[in-house]
């Protein structure tokens, strides 16, 4: 759907040559909710900005459903751009129109009739859940609501592409999330291909479905979701991953588990994309002579699914808790922590 | 002499007459020039939706030439000007030329930084939507612009019913004129406070329909 490859973005700084983009190839499925994560100036913008040709790349080619982007005239890319929708962090609305002429904006540029302007905003208003809100203006409308016309407007001329640019970075974590769900919904009810571009990891946890590492210019890290978290390669994504989920042993628990290291058995029960969840530990209590004791962990939800790992020890004897052991990594990954035999 | 200010209304009515429509063809005409001027150097500019550095230089290099000419020089020098576009150097239309050649580099100036208060975030949306730059001008710059654009206009207006008032000295008419001739020259000191109350009552009403016209540009 949306193809890079070894794309390059130069700026010109005073002379010195500023790599933006540096040799990067990634390909986003149609149907996908592909995440681009960095920090500030890893070229993240610059990289979506190349797909619609805001940008355009020194080097390397950009494919929109095998169509190469960098070989289009001026009009031809005004084409192109009309099938890719995108939003912006700061919105970008026009403040002396009502939201009504926001959303029709888009359709009213290629001389669409009033009448089925009219019609194809109010269905889509409704879709955002904004209908009430037509005829007032943007200045008038909350950070998220804002967003939402945002989206309206992106999604009015049917496009196949929908580029987010910090869509999530001015909005408090509740609103976040809302628009996140929305974006969920655009690309399921219309089976939208989502190039999303953030700087915090709980946003492409909540809703990518693949996701590429920046840095300085060059995706350091790509996979899915799953891939990336449960197996990090790269120190940034590591960091990027422990901004949500922490997989350290805090110091002080450490420090407890020393003091009184002596016969005692501690795991790290690791969930990834597995369906048991915590039932297993209480299963495994239950069934042979042993007890979980959970001394820290944290669990969350990659795509509906459990995803994170707790910190267990587990009192009995030897025999049993070999036995336990067993029957846990039938199901999850468990890793020894410390055990020292008594 | 004494003038009776009673018998005069008819003179004062007369130059306010005259000086509303220097303003008013001023006003008119040089909008008509400093609007497109404007906004080709807004478009024209590095970074701009049409950039073209020959084009800027040479549309700044103009406007900048124009805007240094001291009103007063400009008034007596462009009389050869005057004859050859009005066919006279006096009269109303006579004292609109130089007024126009005035305000016009002065509006386009005001028109470009209205329109550079447009964010870039805007125009850039509407280029993502395959927005042509004509397009971009005439439906994203101007009307988001335009409540600021009323109100430069506004201050123009205002800078152009000052300078009639000298212009009108030189071309004969208006409210200036009155004052000076009458109010200044024969100490005619009724004369002069009515004309300066007329022209303190002219901008007024000008600065108060502007800012009434700006606040409806604002939503549309
Ligand atoms: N038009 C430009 N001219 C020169 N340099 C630029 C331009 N646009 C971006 N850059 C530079 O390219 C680098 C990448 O910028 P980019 O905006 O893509 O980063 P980003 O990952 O989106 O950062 P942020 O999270 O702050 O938005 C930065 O060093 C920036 O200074
Ligand atoms: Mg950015």
């Amino acid at each position: 759907m949306i193809e890079f490859r070894d794309v390059s973005k130069v700026y010109d700084h005073n002379g010195n040559e500023l790599r933006a983009v540096d040799h990067v190839t990634l390909k986003v499925d149609k149907g996908e909710i592909f995440g681009v994560i960095g920090f500030s100036g890893a070229g993240k913008s610059t990289l979506v900005r190349m797909v619609n040709q805001l940008e355009k790349p020194t080097e390397g080619n950009i494919l929109v459903e095998g169509e190469d982007l960098t070989k289009l005239s001026k009009p031809e890319v005004r084409r192109v751009r009309k099938r890719i929708g995108m939003i912006f962090q700061h919105f970008n609305l026009l403040e002396s129109k009502t939201v009504r002429h926001n959303v029709g904006f888009p359709l009213a540029l290629v001389g669409t009739p009033k009448r089925v302007i009219q019609k194809r905003v109010t269905e889509i208003l409704e879709f955002v859940g904004l209908e009430d809100k037509a005829d007032q203006y943007p200045e008038e409308l909350s950070g998220g609501q804002k967003q939402r016309v945002g989206i309206a407007r992106a999604l009015a001329t049917s496009p196949d592409i929908l580029l987010c640019d910090e869509a999530t970075s001015a909005l408090d974590p509740e609103t976040t999330k809302s628009i996140l769900q929305l974006l969920k919904r655009v690309r399921d009810e219309y089976n939208l291909t989502i190039l999303m571009i953030t700087h915090e990891m709980n946003v492409i946890k909540e809703v990518c479905d693949k996701v590429a590492v920046m840095e300085k210019g060059a995706v350091i890290e790509q996979g899915t979701i799953f891939e990336l978290f449960s197996n990090p390669q790269h120190q940034t994504t590591q960091n990027f991953i422990r901004s949500v989920i922490e997989s350290d042993i805090p110091a002080s628990i450490l420090r407890g588990i020393e003091k009184r290291g002596a016969g005692r058995h501690i795991y790290r029960v690791t969930f990834v994309n597995e369906t048991a969840g915590e039932p297993i530990l209480s299963q495994v209590s239950k069934r042979f002579d042993v007890d979980v004791n959970v001394l820290f962990g944290q669990i969350t939800e990659l795509q509906g699914i459990p995803f994170g790992h707790l910190v267990v020890e587990i009192q009995g004897e030897d025999k049993e808790i070999v036995k336990a052991i067993d029957h846990i990594q039938s199901a999850v990954t468990v890793q020894e922590v410390y055990s020292h035999a008594g | 002499m004494q003038v009776n200010l009673i018998d005069f209304w008819p003179r004062i009515l007369e130059a306010t007459y005259q000086t509303l429509l220097m303003v008013g063809i001023s006003l008119l005409v040089a909008t008509l020039i400093g609007l497109p001027l404007g906004i080709a150097l807004v478009v024209t500019k590095q970074g701009g939706l049409l950039e073209n550095n020959s084009i800027f230089n040479g549309l700044s290099a103009v406007v900048n030439f124009f805007r240094s000419i001291p009103f007063i020089i400009l008034l007596v020098a462009i009389l050869p000007l005057t004859r050859l576009i009005v066919g006279t150097s006096i009269g109303t239309a006579a004292a609109s030329v130089p007024l126009i050649i005035f305000s016009a580099p002065y509006i386009a100036r005001l028109v470009e930084s209205s329109l550079l208060e447009v964010k870039t975030g805007v125009i850039e949306a509407a280029e993502a939507m395959g927005a042509t730059p004509w397009q971009i001008i005439w439906r994203v710059y101007i009307p988001e612009a335009l409540s600021s654009i009323v109100l430069n206009l506004t201050i123009a207006t205002i800078g152009l019913v000052g300078a009639s008032a000298m212009a009108g000295f030189v071309g004969g008419g208006g409210l200036g004129d009155l004052a000076i001739s009458y109010g200044y020259q024969r100490f005619e000191t009724d004369i002069m406070v009515v004309t300066v109350l007329l022209l303190v009552f002219i901008v007024q009403a000008t600065q108060m329909v502007g800012n009434l016209l700006s606040k409806k540009a604002k939503r549309q």
